[in-house]
């Protein structure tokens, strides 16, 4: 778990699961009524964190005023390097590339929380800086950051979310 | 909260690799797409930067040097640096071998051109597809108004890579020849490569950076949303303390999508009523995706402090009512600009012309 503070604001709801359940794509499947089609492994991390985050917080619904952020280091990596594979062989996959952009990921968490607002895909490698930017400009309706990874080189995967309001 | 100005742009495209170099060659006409093959038998037309020596994280340094040092001389170089992209350094994996990609992060594009600029302040990455360089003027802005910054510098920067112009073409989005916004035979996007960079301060400027909006809608990941179209437009007013009869010109997304550009046209209406002048970049620079937003806005100051007007040499759609100005308005205070794009994302940013 890492600690995030930005001045000025407070928690209303922090989301982890560490180790990430057996049954967390069920689980996603259950929150949203439907299994997702056609994203990546990664969308589906970060749609599992967003939505469980915004449910931690008690509310029926993303407010249509507040930001997510989204910060990842690997991105959508199998995604990636699978669309490479398929490039080198002459056989570019639509889906393949798209579930490669973190922007897709956007998309489908912001699909997936009912939501139509201010969602970017932002990285720094200090995260406190990052946490920094994210609140500056932000409307009184708060703050969904996530810090999704996919598991790679013996790190485990991770979907870690804070909904961060004004204090 | 501070005001915030654009002190300085810069901008290579394939118009040239500054910007006296773009305004020459649109007065002489502009400059074709090159044909890149993705696959055996399969090319689609790019807009691609001019040919360079050396190997592609070298070009990555050449040109960020090139396009940075148009901005001004930046002296300690310890403010904030935010890298806007889309396809970051894929265009480098793509000569790696398979067990040697993919071996660092995201972060490390921004990381390379960070360190070819010998830059010292925090370093940001923002990669949201087509609104990438608008989502990064936004957020380096709210650091200048907020009093964090003096000033910081957004790049955005698409290169050379065949990883992104395949996507593009295995989803069926692109024009098999030239980029037609709101053509009559328009039939997709053509892709363009395109490093710009723009210098944000808080000193008084001839053009300020006012409110913007970036409205992300999941329904359609590859398209336009009408209800979002009109949605970035008014936030952006908004947030500019402005109504849509300020407005004295929209440079448009219109990326040459038979149905987006349609979409765009319908929601401008809805929004504008009577449209003020419309402008579109797409068909002399081609759509230069997360560097869209800093390029064209690059490209359009250069265009309106020297003089010189993008020719559009296709017929429109009559169907869609809407024209493309042939010269710069007489009348020119605020304009917006729009960036749509794959993901579902929408952002539009106002800027004013403090000397009109």
């Amino acid at each position: 778990m890492t600690r995030y503070t930005a001045s000025g604001w407070r928690t209303a709801a922090h989301f982890v699961a560490d180790p990430l359940p057996a049954a967390w794509r069920d689980d996603l499947a259950q929150r949203l009524g439907r299994r997702p089609r056609r994203v990546g492994l990664w969308t589906e991390l970060a749609m599992w964190g967003a939505r469980s985050c915004v449910d931690a917080a008690g509310e029926a619904a993303l407010p249509a005023g507040a930001r997510i952020r989204v910060a990842s280091l690997r991105g959508a990596w199998d995604a990636t390097h699978a669309g490479l594979a398929q490039l080198d062989a002459g056989l570019p996959m639509p889906f393949t590339f798209m579930q490669s952009q973190p922007a897709l990921m956007l998309a489908e968490v912001g699909r997936c929380l009912e939501w139509q607002g201010d969602a970017s895909f932002m990285l720094c490698r200090d995260p406190q800086r990052l946490l920094q930017l994210a609140t500056r400009g932000a409307a009184r309706d708060g703050l969904l950051f996530g810090v999704v990874e996919e598991a790679r080189d013996g790190a485990p995967a991770r979907s870690e979310w804070w909904r961060l309001v004004p204090a | 909260m501070r005001e915030v100005f654009l002190a300085g742009i810069g901008l290579a495209s394939v118009l040239g690799d500054d910007m006296p170099a773009a305004l020459a060659a649109l007065q002489r006409g502009g400059v074709p797409p090159t044909p890149v093959a993705v696959a055996h038998g399969v090319r689609w037309p790019v807009y691609k930067l001019a040919a360079r020596e050396g190997d592609w994280a070298g070009r990555v340094r050449h040109t960020a040097r090139h396009v940075v040092a148009q901005t001004g001389d930046w002296g300690m170089r310890t403010a904030p640096l935010f890298v806007a992209s889309s396809s970051l350094d894929i265009g480098g994996m793509e000569h790696a071998p398979q067990a040697q990609r993919l071996g660092g992060d995201l972060q490390d594009f921004a990381e390379i051109v960070a360190r070819a600029l010998d830059w010292q302040g925090p370093v940001f990455t923002v990669s949201t597809a087509c609104t990438a360089a608008l989502n990064a003027v936004l957020a380096a802005a709210d650091l200048v108004r907020d009093g964090d910054a003096a000033e910081a510098l957004v790049i955005g920067a698409e290169m050379d890579n065949r990883f992104t112009v395949a996507g593009f073409g295995a989803m069926q989005l692109l024009a098999p020849d030239s980029a037609q916004p709101f053509g009559a035979q328009r039939k997709g996007l053509v892709l363009g490569e395109a490093v710009a960079a723009l210098r944000l301060r808080c000193e008084p400027a001839r053009w300020q950076v006012m409110g913007g909006s970036n409205v992300v809608d999941g329904r359609n990941p590859s398209g336009t949303e009408a209800s979002a179209v009109r949605a970035m437009c008014r936030e952006a007013l908004a947030r500019s303390g402005l109504q849509p009869g300020d407005i004295d010109l929209i440079k448009v997304q219109a990326a040459g999508s038979p149905v987006n550009d349609a979409i765009e046209a319908e929601a401008l209406k809805q929004v504008f009523g009577a449209l003020p002048p419309l402008v579109s970049l797409k068909s002399v620079i081609g759509h230069t995706l997360g560097a869209a937003g800093a390029a064209e806005l690059a490209l359009l100051i250069g265009c309106i402090e020297g003089g010189v007007w993008p020719v559009r040499d296709y017929p429109l759609d009559a169907s869609l009512g809407i024209a493309l100005s042939e010269q710069a308005p007489r009348t020119l205070r605020h304009m917006l600009l729009n960036v749509v794009g794959f993901g579902g994302g929408h952002a539009s940013l106002v800027v004013k012309d403090c000397a009109a």
